[in-house]
Order: C-alpha cells, then sequence, then structure tokens
C-alpha cells in the first residue's frame, strides 16, 4: 500500500499530539505532587487554618497545571486540525510543535509548584500574611510559566507557517531542531524560577516586613533565569527564519538537527543553576535586608558566570547553524 | 485563526532597499504616547497641596518608581534616571493593556518595540558606565578573569538585549496567541474574560515591571 505525503503529515500529527500532551504531563503532576505534600505538613502544623491552606493549595495548583493545559491545547489542534501537506517539511513541522510543548511544559509544571507549596507552609507559618503570601505566590508561579509559553509561541509558529517555498532537504532539520531547542531550553529555566519563588515565599512568611524588597529581587531572579530559555528561544527562531540552499548530502541536515540539541540540552543546567543562585540571594535578603545591595550584586554576578555554559551553546549552535 | 501573524507593512523602496514600516505598530505606539500625554497634563494640571484624585494616582506612581530607582543606584544618579525609567515603565504598562480593548493590539506584540527599548536601555547602562568609571576601566572589564574571555564577555553582554527584549515579546506575543486560540476553540463561551484578565492585565503588568527593573540594574551594574 503505497502512502502519499497526506497520510505522512496525519500520522506525524497523532505522533506529534501524542508526544506534547505525554511530555506535558510530566511536570505538572509532580509540582502539585509536591504542593499537596507540603500542604498537608502546613495543615498538620497550624490546624487552625486549615481552610485557609486548602485554599492556597487549590490556587497554586491551578496555576501549576497551566503548563499542562497548554499541552493539551496544542495537542487538540494537532490532532482535530487538517493540516494541508505542502511537503515533508509539513511532517518534520508537526511533529516537532508536538515535542516542542510537551518537553517545554516540563519544567514550568515542576517549577510553578514549589512556590505553591512554600506558600501553604508559609500560611501556616504566618497566618497574618496569608494575602500578601497568596499574591506572591501567583506573581511567582505566572513568571515560572513563561518558559512553556514560550515553547507554545514557537509551537504554533511551526504550526501555522508556511513552509512549502523551502528545499525539503535541509529544511525539516531545522524545523525539528527548533523545537527541540524551545522545548529543551525551557525545562532548566522553569524549574529554577520555581526555585527562586519557593525561597520568596518562605522569606515572606519568615520576615513579613521585607516583604517588598523580597517580591522584587525574586522578580529580578526569575527574569535572569529565564535568559537560557530565551536563547533556546532565538536558536529557535534562527532556525526557523534563516533560508537555507537545498543539499541532498546529510551533513548540513544533521548540522541543523545538532545545533537544536545543543542549544537545548545545554540551557537545561544554567537554568537550574541561575534558579539556585537566586534563590540563595533572595532567602538571605529576607533575614538581612540592611545588606541588600552587597546580595543583589553578588548574586548577578554568580548569575552571569552560571549562564556562561548556556552562552558556550549558544555560539556552538550558532556556528553549527552558520559556518558547518 | 487566519488572522494569526499577520501584519499590515508599508513598503517603501529606498536606493535599492526596501524601507518597512509596520502600520499597526506605529499606530498603537502613537495612541500609547497620546493616552499618556493626557494622563501626564491630566494629573498635572490643577495640583496643589491639597492634591485632587488625579494628582494622587500620579504621585502615587513617581513615588513608586523613583524609590525603585533610588534603590539601585544613589541619590544623585536616581535624579538623572528616574524620569526614563518613570517613561519606560508607564509606556510598557499601558503598551501590554492596550490588547484588552477591542481592535487595538499591544505595540510590544511586535519584536521591534522590545528590542528598540531594550537596545536603548543598553546603550543607556553602557553610556552610564564609561561617564562613571571612565573608559579605561570600563573597559578593562571586558577582560576579566582572562584576557581572552574577552569575545565572550562581549556575547554576554549582547545577550543581554536579547533577552532582556526576547522576554517581553515573547509573553505578550504568547498570551495574545493563547487568547486567541482558546477563544476559538470554545466558541468565545466563558474563558475570554479569565484568559484576558490573566495574560492581558496580570501577565503584562509583572512583565513592564520586570522590564524596567532589568534596565535600572543594567544601569546599576555598569556604574558600580
Amino acid at each position: 500500500m503505497a502512502y502519499d505525503i497526506q497520510t505522512w503529515v496525519n500520522l506525524a500529527a497523532f505522533i506529534g499530539g501524542g508526544l506534547a500532551m505525554g511530555f506535558g504531563a510530566i511536570g505538572a503532576a509532580i509540582g502539585e505532587g509536591y504542593t499537596a505534600a507540603q500542604a498537608n505538613t502546613a495543615i498538620a502544623r497550624n490546624n487552625e487554618h486549615a481552610g485557609e491552606i486548602f485554599k492556597s493549595m487549590l490556587v497554586g495548583q491551578a496555576i501549576a497545571e497551566s503548563a499542562s493545559i497548554f499541552a493539551l491545547v496544542v495537542a487538540m489542534i494537532l490532532l482535530f486540525t487538517n493540516f494541508a501537506a505542502q511537503s515533508y517539511i509539513t511532517i518534520a513541522a508537526v511533529m516537532g510543535a508536538g515535542l516542542c510543548m510537551g518537553l517545554g511544559a516540563i519544567g514550568s509544571g515542576i517549577g510553578s509548584g514549589f512556590p505553591a507549596g512554600e506558600a501553604c507552609v508559609g500560611v501556616a507559618r504566618q497566618p497574618a500574611m496569608s494575602g500578601r503570601l497568596t499574591t506572591n505566590m501567583l506573581i511567582g508561579s505566572a513568571v515560572c510559566q513563561t518558559p512553556s509559553i514560550f515553547a507554545l509561541v514557537t509551537s504554533f509558529i511551526l504550526l501555522f507557517s508556511d513552509f512549502s517555498a523551502n528545499p525539503a532537504s535541509p529544511t525539516w532539520a531545522a524545523i525539528l531542531g527548533a523545537g527541540l531547542a524551545a522545548g529543551l531550553s525551557a525545562i532548566g529555566s522553569g524549574i529554577g524560577g520555581g526555585v527562586v519563588a519557593k525561597a520568596s515565599c518562605e522569606g515572606i512568611a519568615r520576615q513579613p516586613s521585607a516583604a517588598t524588597p523580597v517580591t522584587n529581587i525574586m522578580l529580578l531572579g526569575q527574569a535572569i533565569t529565564q535568559t537560557p530559555a530565551i536563547l533556546g528561544l532565538l536558536v529557535a527562531f534562527i532556525l526557523i527564519f534563516r533560508g537555507y540552499p537545498a543539499s541532498e548530502f546529510l551533513g548540513p541536515p544533521m548540522a541543523l538537527l545538532a545545533a537544536g540539541l545543543c542549544m537545548g540540552f545545554g540551557a537545561i543546567g544554567p537554568g537550574i543553576g541561575e534558579g539556585i543562585a537566586a534563590s540563595g540571594g533572595v532567602k538571605w535578603v529576607a533575614r538581612n535586608e540592611r545588606v541588600i545591595g552587597d546580595i543583589t550584586r553578588s548574586m548577578l554576578v554568580g548569575m552571569a558566570v552560571a549562564e556562561s555554559t548556556a552562552i558556550y551553546s549558544m555560539v556552538i549552535a550558532l556556528v553549527l547553524i552558520f559556518v558547518v | 485563526m487566519e488572522e494569526l501573524g499577520k501584519i499590515h507593512q508599508l513598503i517603501v523602496p529606498l536606493f535599492g532597499h526596501n524601507m518597512v514600516f509596520n502600520l499597526e505598530v506605529i499606530l498603537m505606539t502613537w495612541i500609547v504616547i497620546a493616552i499618556l500625554i493626557v494622563f501626564g497634563v491630566a494629573t498635572t494640571r490643577g495640583k496643589g497641596m491639597l492634591p485632587g484624585s488625579l494628582q494622587v494616582v500620579g504621585e502615587l506612581f513617581v513615588g513608586q518608581l523613583y524609590d525603585l530607582t533610588e534603590d539601585a543606584l544613589d541619590r544623585e544618579m536616581a535624579k538623572t534616571y528616574a524620569p526614563l525609567i518613570f517613561a519606560l515603565f508607564l509606556f510598557l504598562f499601558l503598551g501590554n493593556w492596550i490588547g484588552m480593548v477591542p481592535h487595538l493590539e499591544e505595540p510590544t506584540k511586535d519584536l521591534n518595540t522590545p528590542l528598540s527599548l531594550g537596545l536603548m536601555g543598553f546603550v543607556i547602562a553602557h553610556y552610564a558606565g564609561i561617564k562613571s568609571k571612565g573608559f579605561k576601566a570600563y573597559a578593562k572589564e571586558y577582560f576579566q578573569p582572562i584576557f581572552f574571555m574577552m569575545p565572550l564577555n562581549v556575547i554576554g553582554e549582547l545577550a543581554k538585549i536579547v533577552s532582556i527584549s526576547f522576554r517581553l515579546f515573547g509573553n505578550i506575543m504568547g498570551g495574545s496567541i493563547i487568547i486567541l486560540v482558546v477563544s476559538h476553540l470554545t466558541w468565545s463561551i466563558v474563558f475570554p474574560p479569565f484568559l484576558n484578565a490573566f495574560f492581558g492585565l496580570f501577565v503584562g503588568a509583572i512583565q513592564a515591571f520586570v522590564f524596567t527593573m532589568l534596565t535600572v540594574v543594567y544601569i546599576s551594574v555598569q556604574v558600580k
């Protein structure tokens, strides 16, 4: 039985939908489980405020779930949209979109569970601050979602762009590589952002008078923690929008695929590492607010050093794209 | 769904090159600027010791952002840079919120706007660094810790422009795509107001603040 391109595109869309939801379910479940565990601890410690703790657990879990919901949206689109088969590139595009969103949802799901759990413990420790803690948790969790939003943007660009004018041979690899770069690089930054937000919820519960500087430092730390994911997004955009000459050899496609993998894997570690660096800063601003200037400076320098490995990966990825 | 990613462009040929104008972005930017000018005039018009309600709002904005600048930079520097930070924040804040109004779009949704604002912050930060430390001390920092790290330090600095502008662009663009797609999938029943509240109001305000604060921090890192 002979298969035409349209059949292959439909098959790839099913695989992509499965991958999107399968990978996308990993992170949020872990994050929500952590939140529930911390809520149990909190209720056991301070049973009088069980109602409030339960409420903030549910709110936190709802936010932690949003990365998975993005994956669900992409999976539904992949399953129920009829993609017009233009060339073999469409096969790579639908699979790449699924992979990108699935992988990209892992980090944000795990990460946004951390602040939610710590906010529950914080409400038990300092019930008077529960309003401020919930606000801080919401801000922290919302910023945690940013890497998964980047993955979503990339997968929508892959799904709805018209690649029919491009030569099939190296372009399929560039498309798949772009999905991998954006998806994998979102993992580290998602988890790292969660670690930072967790430290800030803990800090506010311990030292309510330092709430404003702690929230500000948290936002700063989370924003810089996202840099590896943003570099991944940049490499994905370059891979998608750079035109390639047609090639019959296997070298150029493999180089483009390798560029995506290099940037994606290279961004996981720096994302988590920068999150840990920033969480130390946030934690100690709450405990010793007077030295906020020194803490911020050493935090920023430390994060810049942790980020350098992501920059090495980006340099190698760009060399693979433009030179090889 | 068909309007996803489509923009109106005015293409003017000039000496063999094409100059491209994104008309909607320019129009939206000017709408934001016009609203801000009206807001500024309205808050300062009848000012007195006994503030009216609009003047209180204006004083609140100025006071908060001035404190923020003063925490990161010192008192003298804050006098120079606070107006810039204030204008930047208000522009981004209103720019991210204006997409809530039907038929209007966020100017920050187009990469050109965040990228040019990021470039502006970068140039100002480095200008401030050279002015306060002198060119020699400024240039010496690129050769830390060893001289051959220079190219990577330069790339690291340039990555800051990319990260600050793509962060804003990705969030606003992603938010508007999610609103569009989910509204389309659910036939615009129940979901759109909540999505608009979360991605428009909440994420828009946070990202405007993050962009502003990073610009302040980039200046303060260069100065110290």
